[in-house]
This record gives structure tokens, sequence and C-alpha cells, in this order.
């Protein structure tokens, strides 16, 4: 026995970085966290390699006793998590003993909270990932979210607690509900026209509630297209946005009619519709963190910009971002 | 058109499309198998997968290992490596799947839409008549006739997006608009120039002819064929269908949920384009089955 789950929360999954790598041509997308800054950090400061196997938590928290000792962090959105009723901080490691009980909330920041424990969950890896795929009933805990009743099996650790993040190692607070969120042009950007690529820069778009993991929808203006959507060969399809079926990138805004759609990590793999631009990955951690109804302005980076920004993250994501030990 | 020089469109920071064309002869999609079977046999470093298609294949990378610009240039030493598309070989196999064509389940789907969503007739008689076919029994035959390529396995878990190999076989058709919000699974769809099988249970576009009894992916390894496989199909293998009818079906049905149910899939076979087109240039392709 290592954690009991009495209640599994919204929709409570166990996820590892970067998911199940290598599965495209089976029809597998990688599955994974959204905010993967946040994810790896709950790992780094529990003494796991970063992309250790952790429950992400979304919206609302679980309820989880723990059956022996443990150590733990939480990262990502405040859910107001209490042990045996008492506050338990975020971003720091704690220690749990058996029979106490972890309960977490509801979000009132942010939407996406990760609990790493020290050592990992030790459930077995299904094409090299640990990560829950609900679509396609694989990974982590029976191929879906947590359900009451189920046991959590841990590997064993001796993390210590009450570690903490140097500043700036964690990402910044959101700000008032308004998101500025990288995107890289392509791969069809030049099937929207100018005013359509000026359009989708400037605009306050919304973050519909019919968002999820398979992919972030957004509401907002009209596409307008150049002549190579509408004068193209049949077998493209009717509509402006149809084209032949192609792979999807993971984060590419994928354009469904007039319906921008963000593939997210479970996401469809391909399919006929045009990407004209992709969020690149050092952006997930906003949409991992971003609500219903919240605003996304997109401003438009170089592929080189965004892997030097995915660089940086990563350089966070250590031990280095650990405040040193200040006991002997 | 096939693009004089294949195009890198990239996809954000670890994602790059590499287009061969704008439409869906199958020679883009051999172009694109051929170039994924180089990067695997060629262990192109900081190469993560591939997602190939009808005309592209998106390649994804690792920037930490490959830049953008030097990755850009080991694929277009690959492609030329690769030479004209009549000398490509591809490594296939042939799986016969049993299909019911004109089953009462997909019926009962596409019943479902006509009463929820849009008013319809049966899929099976819309597709024959918009294909100058007698009627449903000549489209069973003839969608049977052919074997089916499979440009990719993609979408869902084990879902293969299907042309059929041979011309005189081929059906077209349009999409549903709007798409239905469910589908039987295992159903036969087809829908452009595609056959596809639905292998989960969701949303679908494409109009349903037949159901097949058996599954194409399986996470649990309940049936032998799945013992050290998830998916049936790769990209490049083929498919003939095998009609029954309802009772082998049922029986066939009763195999797959014991766990006994062997498919009959052959062993590696070498698909060359170059005796493809010389065979598919000697037909008549004015007749149908």
């Amino acid at each position: 026995m290592a954690v009991t789950v009495i209640k599994g929360g919204l929709e409570t999954t166990v996820q590892d970085y970067p998911g199940r790598k290598g599965a495209f041509g089976m029809g597998f997308p990688p599955s994974g966290p959204i905010d993967h800054w946040s994810f790896r950090l709950a790992n780094v400061l529990v003494g796991n390699a970063p992309g250790a196997a952790a429950l992400e938590c979304t919206f609302i928290g679980p309820v989880l006793r723990f059956e022996r000792d443990a150590v733990i962090a939480l990262t990502g959105a405040d859910m107001k998590a209490t042990l045996d009723g008492e506050p338990a901080p975020l971003w720091e490691s704690i220690a749990i003993n058996a029979g106490q009980t972890l309960a977490l909330g509801s979000a009132i920041t942010g939407a996406r909270t990760y609990i790493a424990f020290a050592g990992g969950i030790d459930v077995a890896p299904f094409l090299g990932s640990r990560a829950t795929f609900v679509i396609g009933a694989c990974g982590g805990l029976d191929g879906a979210a947590l359900k009451e009743g189920q046991t959590i099996p841990l590997a064993s650790s001796d993390a210590a607690p009450g570690r903490r993040l140097k500043e700036g190692a964690r990402p910044p607070a959101p700000a008032g509900g308004v998101w500025e969120i990288e995107v890289v042009a392509g791969p069809n950007d030049d099937w929207i026209d100018e005013a359509g690529q000026r359009r989708f820069l400037e605009t306050d778009w919304r973050l519909s509630p019919k968002s999820n993991r398979v992919g972030f929808r957004l509401d907002g203006p009209d596409w307008t297209f150049t002549a190579k959507a509408t004068d193209k060969a049949p077998e493209n399809g009717e509509h402006p946005s149809n084209v032949i079926d192609h792979g999807y990138p993971i984060g590419a805004i994928n354009l469904c009619g007039q319906t921008p759609i963000i593939l997210m990590v479970d996401t469809l793999t391909l399919g006929g519709f045009i990407n004209p631009y992709t969020v690149p990955t050092c952006a997930w951690w906003k949409l991992g963190q971003s609500r219903p109804n919240e605003t996304y302005r997109f401003r438009q980076v170089s592929v080189a910009e965004a892997q030097a920004e995915r660089r940086r993250i990563a350089a966070l994501c250590t031990e280095e971002s650990l405040v040193p030990d200040a006991s002997p | 058109m096939i693009y004089d020089e294949p195009r890198f469109l990239p996809g954000g920071d670890t994602f790059v499309l590499v287009q061969f064309g704008d439409d869906a002869r199958i020679d883009l999609n051999f172009m694109a198998l051929g170039l994924t079977a180089a990067l695997r046999e060629d262990r192109t470093k900081g190469v993560i997968d591939t997602n190939p298609s009808y005309n592209s294949v998106v390649v994804e990378y690792d920037p930490d290992l490959i830049g953008a610009d030097d990755l850009e240039r080991e694929l277009r030493r690959l492609i030329d490596g690769l030479g004209s598309v009549e000398d490509l070989e591809l490594e296939s196999r042939l799986a016969y799947l049993p299909v019911m064509y004109n089953d009462p389940w997909t019926r009962a789907c596409v019943e479902d839409y006509a009463q929820r969503i849009a008013p319809r007739d049966g899929d099976p008689e819309f597709v024959a008549r918009i294909n100058g076919l007698e009627d449903k029994a000549q489209l069973s035959r003839v969608h049977s006739g052919t074997e089916h390529w499979v440009v990719a396995v993609c979408s869902t878990p084990g879902l293969p997006l299907m042309v059929a190999l041979d011309p005189r076989c081929a059906i077209t058709s349009p999409k549903y608009n709007p798409p239905r919000t469910w589908t039987t699974l295992g159903a036969i769809g087809v829908g452009g120039l595609s056959t596809s099988i639905y292998t989960t249970p969701g949303p679908g576009g494409y109009n349903l002819i037949g159901r097949t009894p058996v599954p194409l992916w399986d996470t649990q390894a309940s049936l032998p064929a799945y013992r050290d496989r998830v998916v049936l199909l790769d990209a490049a293998d083929r498919v003939k269908f095998v009609p029954v009818e309802q009772d082998e079906f049922a029986y066939i049905e009763r195999r797959v949920a014991e766990g006994t149910y062997a498919f009959n899939v052959t062993g590696y076979q070498r698909f060359s384009v170059r005796q493809y087109k010389a065979w598919t240039a000697s037909l008549d392709t004015s007749e149908r089955f």
C-alpha cells in the first residue's frame, strides 16, 4: 500500500515528461503534462529526475490518504491544499506521515496542480511511458483518471522535506487573466492572407470552456484566406481550412472551419485542417494554467527564439534551482 | 503537383513538416514513406519521431541535439538518397480483414445521424450512386476487389488511412458536413479518396459502408497478434477486405472475445513502385468489377 485515492478530483492523471515519444506511427500522441515547467519543478523538489511520473490535477484536485511516510511537492495552480486540515505549502518539499490525508480543493489561481512523490509513481510503462492517455486507455492507473478507492503505488526514496526554489525559477504568476502566448508561424501560415495574419496577432482571443488535454478551443473573429486556400486540388476538401490529411505538430493552432483549436498533448495525430501557427513547447505552461474565458494574445517569435526559451526553462528545471541546504 | 524541391515548414520549436507536393497522388505518399524508412534506417541524431501522411511527413526533433538548419540538411541528404519515386521499394505486409458490408450497426449509426443532425439516406446507396455503380452490391464488390494501401496509421490508435491500389476500384465521396458525433466501433468508412476503419467510437466524417468484427489495436495483448505489437497495421502495409455475412461476423466476434482469433497477415514483401506503376499503366481504368 502506498497512497489511497479518497476522491479522484475532476481529472487527475498520472503523467510523465516528455511522455510517450516515438508512437505517432501507431496513432498515439505524446500525452504528458501540459504545464511541463511546473511538473518538472515538482519532481526536482523531491529529488526525482525532472520527468518522473507524477500527478496532473485539473481544476479540482484529489483527496489522498498516505498509507506510508512520503515526501511530496505541490506546484502549479493553488488548490488550497491541506494536510490533515492544516494548509500545505506550494513550491516546496513536504514530509507526510503514514495515515495523513492530503486534500486539494478547487483552483483559485491557475488551472493545474502537479503532485510529485519522492521516488516517483511506480506504475508499469506502456510504449516507454507512464503518461495516461485516456482515449487510448493506456498508461497511468488503468489508462484513466484517478478514481475513488484506487491505490497509487510509489517507488521508495529518501528525499528531504523543506527544499525550496530560488527566486525566478518557477513560472511567473498569471497576470489578470490575460496571457501573452508565443507562436511560431507555420506550417500553413501562407494559407492566411495578410489581413488575417494581422488580425490573428492583434485579437484578444477568448479561451473556450470546451477545452481539454485534446485541444484548447479559442473564440474570436473569422479568418480570411489566400488563394492557396480556395484554389486547390479538389481532394483537399471544400472549406478554405480543409487540406489533404496531414500530420499535426503538437501545439499547432488547427483551424477547423473558422474555429482555431490549439492541439494539445492528447490530440488526434493527423487530420484534414490547416495549422497556420504553432504554440512552441516553451509556452505550453501558460496553456496549462489558463482558465476558461481568459484572454490569449499571441506574440510571434522565430523558431530560434522559441528554442532558446525552451532551453532557458529546461535549465531552470534542475537541482541548480534549489535553495542550497542551510543545514550542516 | 509534385514539388521540384521538397518544402520544409516549421511546426513550432520541435517539429518540421516536409511536404513533397500539394495533392493526393500516391507517389507523394511513397516518397513520404520512403523518407520515414530512411530516417529509421539512418538513426539521424536528434530525430525523435515521424508522422507521415498523403504528401508529407511531420518530423519531430530534439532541438538540443540538432538545429533546424542541420535537420533540414540531413533530411535533404536522405531525400536525395531515395532517388526517383520509381526506385523506391517499401517493406509491406498484406492483412486480410473480414468485413460485413451493409451491416445493421453502421446503418443504425447513420439513421441516428439522420434523425438528430441532418437528413440523410443510407451511406452505401449514396456512395454507390455518386460513383456511377449499379447498387450497393456492386459497391461491396468494387471495394473488396482491390488491395488498399495503408497511407498512414494515425489520428486515433491503430486507425489506418488507406487508398485503393487498383485504380478500377477507386471510390470517391464527400465527407459528412456537419460531422457525426459518434461512430460504430469497427466501422469501415469512405471519404475523399480514402477508406478508414474507426478504432474508437468517436466523431467522424466518412460514409459508413460496412463493419469489421476485429480490433486493430490492443493494449492488453488479449489476442495472439498483439503479444508483440500494439497496433495491427503500419503505414505501407496493405489490406484486403474479405466480405462476410452476419453469421460469420458473429463467429469472428466470439473468437475475438475468447481471445483465440488469429489474424491472417503475410510476412514482409517488397513493394516495388516501378512494378506497381507498370501494372496500373497497363489497365483499362474504365472497367469496374
